[in-house]
């Protein structure tokens, strides 16, 4: 690591590589192309996915594991490894595995990303390929007593899941009783107070300190990629996404699914409809980072905080403007292919000077949160280094968002991969450096400022937009079909992080394959990383400053 | 303030109905009992269901329980017949006489403790049940028991949580127990007694005269450093906001009270709210001159109420704004900050008395 300041030139820069070179860099590992919209592809050999992945990483400067997909076709198998740059995100490649029909067994990428721990059990889970040296590979959303894989060509859904009730594991029946060791095993979930959803949370305690805890997820499963490849393009799919992360920060999710579409379909936004995206999602993410705030407090405060009501407040004021905005509170539904749904809403002086005036009371308010909780030295004492998460861990885990930006690591898509209105703005991107719980409540916190900032800016633009030019969605085709076997990976920074989509088209109006890759899914990962050897409460308020909805963990 | 210390409240009865021999003094003994007890339910029934939950709306810019009854208050009955009629629901494993004797011991042992508490005046009576001689260490004897039923809860449930919670109760009162009492012991040096009333009555004199208006020399004003640690030492004592951990609802659910439901609940409720109003009587007998207040010796009770409430508003307001400590660093708070800090006060105090007296 260099001690330098950001802005020197870094001696371990490494070069960025054409799509040849990276082709040279694999030699003969390399089988063929197979190009995405997004990014080349090299297809390999399903038993060098550690060597290739480990040269990509190592060589080539590809450190961010961001999406591990699989899909079944008529002749073979596939998984896809979506690797990134944490420097430079518009630097992508997939490395494309495909694997036997009859006898799907890839190499596991786990040895070379942990995060491909969790994202290779998911598509063992749903699609039915084997990991090979995957050090725990077990179903990981569905129960263990499933019968196939349903998102696989051959699964019937239609034959009714029959297995005995004794076949059933019960998660907490075992009582993992030792009589050698001095531990106890605690079940935290999947119904307690600070599981923010239905999170099984499985810990070892040695008194009150934790030995090991892992997550059990997959409580809320909703099916939610194979509903989105049942939808059309233009219409039954944007309804979803707000239902992701469904706290509030719908527009950041339904902008994640219009990237990846609009890429596809080779669709071009209106600069004003950018506008209102950027000005609405930034709203989302107000309204997502004072509920982190809310139920962080109810974690390290207890249950009958002040803070958790106030911060509740400001985002009822901000739902008042998006509801003013989209018409809808919770599942907004505002974003069309191309553009949005309808214009602001008249009279448009009353819904500027109702967003300034949040704006103008909101500063005030996070002074206040500053006084009560940050400041508070019993809270200080909660929360700093506690909870550790290096910088170089959470990459390793995929991490991003918040949780990574209070790692340190200054990796921002809004910026590193500009899309809507974001880089004609002025604002920051936040990080801290202190890999704690603090940290990662203290970026949040700057980020509201952020947000508001560049909504402020948005304001100003549409009030003065020509009233001529206020077009509002492009012109899209009533029914979309993108080209045959055309591949694309977008990603959006959403409120807890990279929230990317990845859709292939197959020549019809649904998607072939739709495969979301969910922020909070890498970020809970790390928990055993912040939680081993930490007491009790610290598991309770990491849990809590890494800000998860089960509903997009899960999805 | 010269008056002879008014009637206890039994001898009161005794000589008001003329009540002969021992058996007059047992009955009377009950009667009073009786209308201390159900005084103490009484300031609890309105604080669980109603006080508490306006107390944290005002906090919290809510408005609260406000349909049934005037300002809400008919809630309180409704609460009393809703939590009784529930099921009381018995989870298999239980420790049966251990599981069902907590929730008995904790209330029981918090009202004990009221039966040496100066209540003050109302009219012609002092609601003052019993002035032994040791009737300050006996105080504190009986609020400690609760720390018993508490173990019985968590051990009892047969639940990993309760177990957690019991433990954590134990180790929190072992490391506030200690500092709580010798803090109040400083004060027994300056009032020279462990009489109830002996210690009121050293406060009754005036500290200093400003404009021809007494301040008297509560030892809150006498010696305030005392007065603070033993407001935070209490406040672990009672388990309440900084130091909620037995409890810890985001941690352990709800620790030893997790498996209790129905009557069981509502008696560690009960027990709990008991408590804290122990606790503010305590704080006010030992720092704020137990019932004394402007105004004539008959309505002394009034500025004991107050001071009660005061102390349970205090709680309430910590519990909506602290965070709370963790296990580890209560008691390192405890063994390593508070027990100091409390000997060099004592040592202190027994030293500067020593020299001026």
């Amino acid at each position: 690591m260099s001690l330098e300041p950001l802005d020197s030139p870094d001696a371990d820069v490494i070069p960025d590589h054409t799509p040849e070179e990276l082709e040279a860099l694999l030699g003969d590992l390399v089988l063929a192309r197979d190009d995405h919209l997004n990014a080349p592809g090299f297809v390999i050999r399903p038993d060098t996915v550690q060597e290739t992945l480990s040269i990509l990483k190592e060589q080539a400067g590809y450190d961010h594991l961001s999406l591990v997909s699989a899909q079944e076709y008529e002749n073979r198998y596939e998984s896809i490894y979506h690797l990134k740059k944490f420097d430079d995100p518009t630097q992508e490649v997939s490395v494309v595995v495909p694997a036997d029909k009859d006898n799907p067994v890839s190499q596991s990428g786990e040895a070379v990303f942990r995060t491909a721990d969790w994202h290779e059990r998911e598509a063992y889970d749903l699609v039915g390929i084997e990991y090979d040296d995957h050090p725990d590979l077990r179903r990981i959303l569905l129960p263990e007593t499933w019968q196939g894989h349903p998102l696989s060509l051959d699964y019937d859904m239609n034959q009714p899941q029959i297995a005995a009730l004794p076949a059933h594991v019960n998660p907490i029946q075992d009582h993992h009783r030792d009589d050698e060791s001095d531990t106890m095993f605690l079940n935290i979930g999947p119904h307690h107070p600070a599981t923010h959803g239905v999170l099984h949370l499985k810990t070892v305690l040695d008194g009150e300190q934790v030995v090991d805890v892992e997550s059990d997820i997959g409580y809320l499963h909703r099916c939610e990629e194979q509903m989105a490849q049942s939808g059309t393009y233009r219409h039954q799919i944007m309804p979803y996404p707000d239902r992701w992360d469904y706290i509030s920060a719908g527009l950041l999710n339904e902008w994640a699914y219009a990237r990846a579409a609009e890429d596809l379909a080779d669709i071009e936004v209106p600069e004003y409809a950018q506008v209102i995206r950027t000005m609405g999602a930034e709203m989302c993410r107000i309204a997502a980072h004072m509920l982190a705030l809310a139920t962080f407090a109810l974690d390290v405060n207890g249950d009958f905080t002040a803070t958790f009501m106030y911060a509740i407040n400001d985002r009822e004021r901000v739902q008042n403007l998006l509801e003013d905005l989209t018409g809808q509170r919770l599942m907004f539904n505002y974003f069309r292919l191309g553009g949005v749904v309808w214009d602001l809403p008249e009279p448009r002086e009353e819904f500027f000077s109702k967003t300034r005036d949040f704006l103008d009371q909101l500063p005030g308010n996070i002074e206040e949160y500053h006084n009560l909780v940050t400041s508070n030295e019993i809270f200080q004492m909660r929360t700093i280094d506690t909870g550790i998460l290096p910088p170089e861990v959470a990459k390793n885990y995929g991490a991003t968002g918040p949780v990574l930006r209070g790692s340190g690591v200054d990796y921002d898509l809004r910026r590193d991969d500009p899309y809507g209105y974001y880089d004609e703005l002025d604002w920051d991107v936040i990080t801290e450096d202190g890999c704690d719980n603090y940290s990662r409540l203290l970026v949040r916190m700057q980020e509201v400022e952020e947000s508001a900032k560049i909504i402020g800016q948005c304001v100003d633009l549409l009030e003065d937009w020509p009233e001529d030019e206020r077009t509002i969605q492009a012109n899209v085709p009533r029914t979309l079909r993108p080209d045959d076997d055309t591949e694309v990976y977008r990603a959006v920074e959403a409120a807890k992080g990279e929230l990317g989509i990845y859709i292939r088209s197959d020549g019809t109006d649904k998607p072939a394959r739709f495969k979301i890759r969910s922020p909070c899914f890498s970020n809970l990962q790390t928990l055993p990383e912040m939680a081993n050897g930490e007491y009790i409460p610290d598991v309770i308020a990491a849990l809590g400053s890494l800000d998860i909805v089960l509903g997009e963990v899960d999805r | 303030m010269a008056d002879a210390p008014a009637q206890l409240f039994p001898e009161f009865l005794v000589d008001t109905f003329g009540l002969p021999g021992v058996l007059g003094e047992v009955v009377a003994a009950l009667i009073a009992a009786f209308v201390v007890g159900n005084i103490v339910l009484a300031f609890t029934g309105v604080a669980g269901p109603w006080a508490k939950r306006k107390i944290t709306a005002a906090f919290t810019d809510r408005i609260a329980v406000s349909r049934v009854g005037p300002f809400g208050l008919l809630i309180i009955p409704a609460s009393a017949v809703q939590l009784l009629a529930k099921e009381l629901i018995v989870p298999e494993g239980v420790d049966r006489p251990t599981w069902d004797l907590a929730p008995i011991i904790l209330p029981a042992s918090a009202l004990l403790g009221f039966a040496v508490i100066p209540m003050g005046q109302i009219g012609p009576v002092n609601l003052h049940l019993a002035d032994p001689e040791v009737g300050f260490a006996l105080v504190f004897a009986f609020a400690s028991i609760a720390s018993v039923s508490l173990v019985m809860a968590g051990y009892g449930s047969n639940n990993k949580y309760s177990m957690l919670g019991g433990l954590r109760a134990v180790a929190q009162n072992l490391a506030y127990e200690i500092p709580l009492i010798v803090t109040a012991m400083s004060v027994v040096i300056f009032a020279g007694t462990l009489e109830m009333s002996g210690i009121v009555a050293a406060q009754s004199e005036t500290l200093v005269s400003i404009g021809g208006f007494d301040i008297p020399a509560w030892y809150a004003l006498v010696n305030p450093f005392a007065f603070v640690l033993f407001l935070a030492a209490n406040m672990a004592e009672i388990g309440r906001n900084p130091f909620d951990i037995p409890e810890a609802p985001t941690e352990i659910v709800a620790g030893y009270q997790t498996e209790y439901s129905s009557s069981y609940f509502v008696l560690f409720y009960l027990g709990e709210f008991v408590h804290i109003f122990l606790g503010g009587a305590i704080l006010a007998v030992t720092f704020l001159g137990g019932p004394a207040g402007p105004g004539p010796e008959s309505i002394s009770f009034l500025w004991f109420v107050v001071k009660v409430w005061g102390f349970f508003l205090f709680t309430q307001w910590c519990r909506s704004a602290l965070p709370r400590v963790r296990i580890d660093q209560l008691i390192e708070i405890g063994w390593k900050g508070m027990l100091v800090l409390s000997f060099a006060n004592l040592v202190l105090t027994a030293v500067i008395v020593g020299v001026i007296a």
